[in-house]
C-alpha cells in the first residue's frame, strides 16, 4: 500500500510519498525514494508495480535529458506531463505494459507558475491543484478540498501536507511512518525534512 | 332424529356451525393468524419469539445465499441489494451528531436522492441505514419494538449499549445468510451520549466517532482534522454537514442531501435536509455554524492563482505575454 | 467494472434550425472516487466542426491528438476545408483500424457541412450529427446522438424535451436541460458541464453550474 500526493502553492509543488519498499509480507526497506527529479525544475513520484516503477521512472528521466541535450532548454512541465502521458498510453497496448501510477510537479520558468500533473498507468492526465496515488486519495482528498490554498507560502503547504500524512496514518490500516519530501519551485528541486 | 343421526345431518344448526367453523379454520390456515397481516404490521410473526423466515429449501441454505446474494466482491450474482452510502456520527461534549447522505444506486443509475438512511427507533435511540436498506430498515424497526418492551417490562429506558447489543446478537444469528448491514446505534442514556457500531458480520463496537459507507473515507478525511470534544454544537453541526458533503462531492455513489440530527439529553431532535449541491455552491444558508459561503473548493479558491508575480526584468526585454 | 465506465462521463448532440449544439459533462473519475471537474471531451477539428469523446480517458487524449494530426495532414494536402461528413468517415475509419483491439471511445461528431449551393458571399450551412460505436460503424441522425454512462438516461429525457427547428437561444436550453437532467441520475456523470451551440456566424460556448455530487 503506497501512498504519495502532490500539493500546489505559490510558487511551487510539494510532493511526498512513503518510502517503504516491500515485497509480500515483508518490509525490504523503509527509506526508498520514490520522487525522482527529472530536469532541474521537475519531480515525478511514482507508484505501483515495483519493478515498473524504477525502469519507468528512468527511462522517462533519460529521454527528458536527451531533449534537454539536443535542444539546450528543458522540457515546461506542460510538454513533460503529456510526452509522459504518450509513453504510459503507447505501453498500455504493448506486450507487456508499464503499471505506474505518477504524479508529476514542476515549475514553468516561462510563465512563472507551479504545475501538478496527475497521470494513472491507463494513460490519463490531468492537471489539478493536489493530487493522491494510492489509498491516501480517498481518505485525503476531501481533506484537500477543504484545507488546500492555492495561495498558500510553503510553510502553511507544509501544514497541510502534515494535516494528510496525519490522517492517513491515523486512517490507514498499514502504518507508513517515514516521509519523503520534496518541493519545486523558481530556485530548483530540495528535499524538506519535516518533522511529521 | 336421534342424535346420532343428527350429528351427520346437514340441515340441523348445529351442523352448519360446525361447517362455518371448519371453513374458518381453513381460512385462517392460508391466511395466517390477524397479527400477522393487520394489526402488528408485518411485525406479527414475533409473538412467539424471534421472527422466523422462509429459508431456501437447500441442503446448505447459508452457501446457498452466500453464492447468491449481492457482495462487493461479486458484482454477478443474482439478488441485487442498494449499496453505497456515506453516514456519520460523533459524540461531544453537547452530545451526539448524527448526519447521513440520501442517495441510492443500483449499478450506475441513481435510484434515489430522498432516501431517509437515519431510522428514527425511538425519542432517544438514533439507527443509520448502510448496506441492504430493508435490511436496516426491518431490523432497526423491530429492535424499536423490543426496546419499548424493554421499557414496559422492566419500567426503565433501555440502555444505548443493550439495545445495540440485542441488534448485533440478532443479525449475528443469520450471519452468512446475506444480511448486509453497517449501523450506527446512537442515543442518550443514564450513562450520556453513546454510540455504537453494529454490523452484519457481528462487530459491534463502542466508540467516539464512526462512518460506514462507501464514502466514509472521505468523510473521516474532513471528520479527523476538525474534530474535537469540546466542540460547541453549532460547530459540531457545522462538522456534520461539511463532512457529509465532502462525501457526497468525492464518492459518486453518495450525495443529493444531507439529513443532520443532533442527539441530547432530552432525546433527539432533526435539525434539517441539505443539498449537497446547494452547499456547494452557497453554504447551508441561515443556521447555527454556517460559514456563510459554498462549501466547494473552487467557490473558496475562486480567483486565486498560485502562479509567480513576472519576475521584474532588468532587461529591457519586450514583454511576452503567455495565455494560460 | 467495465472499462468504459471506469472514467465515467457523457456527451450529447442535437439539431437545431441551421444550428447544431453539442455538450458534456466535466468529471474525471477512476471508478466511484471523481478525481477533477474540469476534464474536457469535447474538441474543435475546425470553425465548424466539433468532436465529443467519452469513454476512457486515456483514449480520449490519444484520440483527440490522432484526430488533430489527420486532420492537419488532411487539409495540407486538400489545401481545403475540412466537411463534417469527411471528417465523420476519418473518425469511423481510425476507429476500425484498431478493430481487434478498439479505443474505448464512442465519439460524437456535430457541424455545419457547406450546401453546394452556398458562395462565398452567401454562405449556407446544414447541420450535421453523427456518432460512431467504438469500432467506428456510423450512425447518422437528425435530431439527437447521445453517448457515455449517462446514455440511457440521455435517450429518456431527449427524446421528451427534442423538438425540431430550433433557434440557437432555444437549442441551448434544450441541450442544457436535457444534459443536466440525464447526469443528475448518473452516479458516474456530471461535476459541471459545457455547451458549445455552432451557428453559421459563431460558436457559442458556455459552462454550466450541475450538481456537485
Amino acid at each position: 500500500m503506497e501512498v504519495q500526493f502532490g500539493i500546489v502553492g505559490k510558487g511551487y509543488v510539494i510532493m511526498a510519498s512513503d518510502t517503504n519498499a516491500g515485497r509480500s509480507i515483508v518490509k525490504m526497506k523503509t527509506d526508498e525514494d520514490k520522487i525522482k527529479a527529472l530536469s532541474p525544475h521537475l519531480l515525478m513520484a511514482a507508484s505501483g508495480e515495483p519493478g515498473d516503477t524504477v525502469q519507468f521512472s528512468e527511462f522517462i528521466e533519460r529521454n527528458l535529458r536527451l531533449h534537454h541535450i539536443r535542444y539546450t532548454h528543458p522540457m515546461r512541465p506542460q510538454s513533460a506531463a503529456s510526452w509522459i502521458r504518450r509513453a504510459l498510453a503507447d505501453s498500455l497496448r504493448s506486450r507487456k505494459p508499464y503499471s505506474v501510477n505518477l504524479l508529476v510537479g514542476g515549475y514553468d520558468a516561462s510563465t512563472d507558475s507551479p504545475h501538478l500533473y496527475w497521470l494513472d498507468y491507463l494513460g490519463t492526465l490531468v492537471e489539478v491543484p493536489f493530487a493522491a496515488h494510492g489509498y491516501g486519495a480517498y481518505f485525503c482528498l476531501s481533506l484537500l478540498d477543504r484545507y488546500h490554498n492555492p495561495e498558500a507560502n510553503l510553510e502553511e503547504g507544509l501544514e497541510t501536507l502534515k494535516r494528510c500524512v496525519r490522517e492517513v496514518q491515523k486512517r490507514l490500516i498499514v502504518g507508513l511512518p517515514d516521509w519523503k519530501i520534496k518541493v519545486v519551485d523558481k530556485d530548483g528541486v530540495r528535499e524538506i525534512n519535516l518533522d511529521l | 332424529m336421534n342424535s346420532l343421526v343428527s350429528k351427520f345431518s346437514s340441515s340441523t344448526a348445529t351442523s352448519q356451525l360446525k361447517q362455518a367453523k371448519k371453513h374458518l379454520q381453513q381460512e385462517e390456515e392460508e391466511y395466517g393468524e390477524p397479527a400477522m397481516w393487520g394489526s402488528a404490521g408485518g411485525f406479527g410473526n414475533m409473538a412467539a419469539g424471534i421472527p422466523s423466515f422462509q429459508i431456501p429449501a437447500v441442503a446448505d441454505p447459508t452457501s446457498f445465499l452466500r453464492l447468491h446474494t449481492d457482495d462487493a466482491a461479486d458484482p454477478s450474482c443474482r439478488i441485487k441489494i442498494q449499496h453505497g452510502t456515506t453516514t456519520l456520527a460523533f459524540r461531544f461534549q453537547g452530545g451526539v451528531i448524527v448526519a447521513v447522505d440520501s442517495r441510492a444506486t443500483a449499478g450506475s443509475y441513481i435510484a434515489s436522492g430522498t432516501v431517509k438512511k437515519v431510522i428514527e427507533i425511538n425519542p432517544y435511540l438514533l439507527g443509520t441505514m448502510a448496506g441492504g436498506a430493508a435490511d436496516c430498515q426491518y431490523w432497526e424497526t423491530y429492535l424499536g419494538i423490543q426496546c419499548r418492551l424493554h421499557e414496559l417490562r422492566n419500567k426503565e429506558r433501555i440502555s444505548v449499549a443493550a439495545a445495540s447489543k440485542y441488534l448485533s446478537n440478532l443479525v449475528y444469528s443469520y450471519k452468512g445468510m446475506g444480511l448486509s448491514m453497517g449501523t450506527m446505534i446512537c442515543g442518550w442514556d443514564k450513562t450520556g451520549p453513546r454510540i455504537f457500531y453494529v454490523d452484519s458480520d457481528g462487530t459491534r463496537l463502542k466508540g467516539d466517532l464512526f462512518s460506514v459507507g462507501s464514502g466514509s473515507t472521505f468523510a473521516y478525511g474532513v471528520l479527523d482534522s476538525g474534530y474535537r470534544w469540546d466542540l460547541t454544537d453549532e460547530e459540531a453541526q457545522e462538522l456534520g454537514r461539511r463532512s457529509i458533503y465532502a462525501a457526497g462531492h468525492r464518492d459518486a455513489y453518495s450525495g443529493n442531501s444531507c439529513n443532520l440530527y443532533h442527539v441530547k439529553e432530552h432525546g433527539w431532535t432533526y435539525l434539517g435536509n441539505y443539498d449537497i449541491s446547494k452547499l456547494h455552491y452557497d453554504g447551508p444558508g441561515d443556521v447555527p455554524g454556517s460559514a456563510g459561503h459554498g462549501y466547494g473548493y473552487s467557490e473558496r479558491t475562486a480567483g486565486l492563482s498560485s502562479a509567480n508575480d513576472p519576475a521584474p526584468s532588468t532587461e529591457n526585454a519586450p514583454a511576452v505575454s503567455v495565455q494560460a | 467494472m467495465s472499462i468504459m465506465e471506469l472514467n465515467g462521463g457523457s456527451v450529447i448532440a442535437m439539431v437545431g434550425k441551421d444550428c447544431v449544439a453539442i455538450a458534456s459533462d466535466l468529471r474525471l473519475g477512476n471508478q466511484a472516487l471523481s478525481i477533477s471537474s474540469n476534464f474536457q471531451k469535447i474538441f474543435p477539428v475546425t470553425d465548424r466542426i466539433y468532436i465529443g469523446l467519452p469513454g476512457l480517458a486515456s483514449d480520449v487524449a490519444t484520440l483527440r491528438e490522432r484526430f488533430r494530426l489527420r486532420v492537419n495532414m488532411y487539409t495540407i494536402k486538400e489545401e481545403r476545408e475540412l466537411e463534417p461528413e469527411t471528417f465523420a468517415h476519418l473518425v469511423s475509419s481510425t476507429l476500425y483500424e484498431k478493430r481487434f483491439s478498439p479505443y474505448f471511445v464512442e465519439p460524437v461528431v456535430a457541424g455545419l457541412s457547406k450546401l453546394p449551393t452556398s458562395t462565398p458571399e452567401s454562405p449556407k450551412f446544414k447541420p450535421f450529427i453523427c456518432g460512431t460505436d467504438l469500432i467506428g460503424c456510423l450512425n447518422f441522425a437528425k435530431d439527437f446522438i447521445v453517448c457515455g454512462t449517462a446514455s440511457e438516461k440521455l435517450f429518456g429525457v431527449a427524446e421528451g424535451l427534442w423538438e425540431p427547428d430550433l433557434e440557437p437561444e432555444d437549442l441551448f436550453e434544450t441541450i442544457s436541460q436535457t444534459l443536466l437532467n440525464a447526469v443528475d441520475r448518473d452516479a458516474f456523470s456530471g461535476w459541471g458541464a459545457v455547451v458549445h451551440v455552432l451557428t453559421p456566424d459563431k460558436v457559442i460556448t458556455r459552462t454550466l453550474r450541475g450538481r456537485m455530487d
